[in-house]
């Protein structure tokens, strides 16, 4: 299909909004699904929206932003994976094999955006100087603007020469590299798993894993299901240390309000 | 100590301004060189010029300029105590209050992330993207629910944060090491039921000699079921435990050996 001008634009505006969510609101536009699945909403293919955002959004469970890191830019590659796989007609294996170069490659200008803003803090070390205060407060609110365009502008750039692109890239894909992706989307979930299991304490705790494992492959218990069941353990340990520090210390300090 | 309680100069309004301006722009003038420290000096900027003129807000404005950065959500803790500290030493609490905001930073930091940023998306997001695997949107709305209680839950750390002032440091200790356990406990359980449901390729290989076939991906469900996933999975994690391994390197040599095998047709879906 052709993408329209109005398509091209909304797509680039979410980009915008998506990573000024992830840094304040947490509405989670920034996350694989919801852009997948908004990218599916402006183009008419939720379904395969869906699939691309949830197949990147497993491969990065795991990974945050921690202490500043730069991690892949997946919202951007599903906005463009999505819409190349939807223009191409090539379906899910052909827009992940799109999003996930694209989001690492991204990452370069999350890094040229945290280190644009480096220059707004100069701005507002002088201003504080000088005593102009309102200053200080705009100097941090303009840190919007690098942000959302290392967002933006892939997603402009990528939507508006996608069409060539696209052409080109359908007509030298073979049938057995599309068969690779396909399985590579199956595969790569393990690595945001593997990820979450060196970040998380999984040797003391690998009871729990198993529990969660048995649950889902042997009694095929639902997600849901098994996310209360972890939920009951995790209450029933933290009940045991809460009662533990209640003994060894002397009242505790009334939280509630 | 209750807000009600207080006949300082602080207002529930004055706080309710910290509070939403790092709510909406407590991360916008995130830099390499202070991180949020730009962020910080905004979201209290309503706070020191109540209590501070001329050249004492000059003052307290440059001390608040300088490098700050722990997780967003527990901010508000922070940012909370900070303004009770300074509402009642002043100037003289300066090194109280840098002393809280350094001295928590770290450690918040580290739980923030571990729930903020690891449990509860791992928990909330699986869920969601087994939805969206089958079409479902779901996952879309349930996040948008747990956003509405994180906004509030980041309102109820900053009054916690308030009424604590100073003895947050040492009350917060000894919830967070519970805390941080239960929430291990939950993700480790989802992550093990993640490991057969969204890991799934399939071997669709078929031995054949003479008149004997044997399908291989049936002798291994009669192994034990999704016995590949697991396998791959301690092969990932083997790999990134390895030097000079990072998760960007570890993906591009995963799509590589997805397309031969895959390619060859020992891997299938």
């Amino acid at each position: 299909m052709e993408i329209a001008l109005w398509q091209i634009i909304a797509l680039t505006v979410y980009a915008f909004i998506a990573i000024y969510d992830s840094l304040e609101t947490n509405l989670g536009l920034n996350r694989p699904i919801q852009a997948g699945f908004f990218t599916g909403l402006i183009l008419g293919d939720v379904t395969l929206g869906l699939a691309v955002g949830a197949t990147l959004q497993l491969m990065i469970l795991g990974v945050g932003t921690y202490g500043g890191a730069s991690i892949p830019d997946y919202m951007s590659g599903a906005i463009i994976g999505t819409a190349f796989g939807i223009m191409s007609g090539l379906g899910v294996e052909f827009a992940i094999g799109v999003a996930v170069p694209i989001g690492l490659f991204l990452v370069q200008l999350d890094i040229l955006a945290r280190f644009a803003n480096t220059f707004f803090q100069h701005r507002a070390d002088r201003y504080a100087e000088e005593g102009n205060f309102r200053a200080v407060e705009r100097m941090n609110i303009l840190g919007i603007i690098p942000w959302g365009l290392s967002r933006a502008i892939p997603v402009l750039v990528a939507l508006a020469f996608g069409p060539e692109i696209v052409d080109t890239l359908v007509s030298v894909t073979p049938e057995w590299l599309l068969n690779g992706l396909r399985v590579a989307g199956k595969v790569l979930p393990a690595l945001g798993i593997a990820i979450l299991l060196r970040y998380l304490p999984s040797k003391k705790y690998s009871a729990y894993l198993l529990i969660g494992f048995v649950l889902a492959a042997f009694l095929k218990v639902s997600m849901v299901g098994v996310a209360l069941a972890g939920l009951a353990l995790g209450l029933l340990v933290y009940q045991r240390s809460q009662e533990k520090t209640a003994l060894s210390s002397e009242g505790g300090v009334d939280e509630d309000e | 100590m209750r807000m009600s309680d207080t006949t300082n100069k602080i207002t529930k309004k004055d706080l309710r301004k910290v509070f939403l301006r790092w709510f909406l722009a407590g991360q916008v003038g995130w830099n390499y060189e202070r991180m949020q420290g730009l962020c910080y000096c905004y979201s209290m900027m309503p706070v020191l010029r109540k209590l501070y003129k001329g050249d004492d807000l000059k003052r307290a404005v440059k001390r608040h300029l300088q490098f700050f950065n722990t997780e967003p959500d527990m901010a508000h803790l922070i940012l909370g105590a900070n303004v009770a500290i300074e509402e009642k030493e002043g100037l003289a609490g300066e090194e109280v209050a840098t002393a809280v905001k350094t001295g928590l930073m770290g450690p918040f930091a580290g739980v923030g992330d571990t729930i903020f940023g690891v449990i509860i998306p791992t928990v909330l997001l699986s869920i969601g993207a087994n939805m969206a695997l089958n079409g479902s949107s779901a996952g879309v709305w349930i996040w948008l629910i747990w956003a509405v209680i994180r906004c509030w839950l980041r309102w109820k750390f900053t009054e916690i944060g308030y009424a604590q002032g100073t003895r947050l440091v040492t009350t917060m200790s000894d919830k967070i090491q519970g805390f941080t356990e239960a929430a291990s406990i939950l993700g480790l359980t989802v992550i093990g039921a993640l490991i057969p449901t969204v890991v799934t390729p399939k071997v669709p290989f078929v031995f054949q000699s003479g008149d004997v076939t044997l399908e291989v991906q049936q002798v291994l469900d009669q192994i034990m079921p999704s016995l590949i996933p697991v396998l791959l999975v301690a092969f990932i994690y083997w790999l990134l435990g390895r030097e000079k391994m990072t998760s960007t390197k570890a993906i591009w040599i995963l799509l590589a050996i997805s397309i031969v095998l895959g390619g060859l047709g020992i891997l299938g879906t």
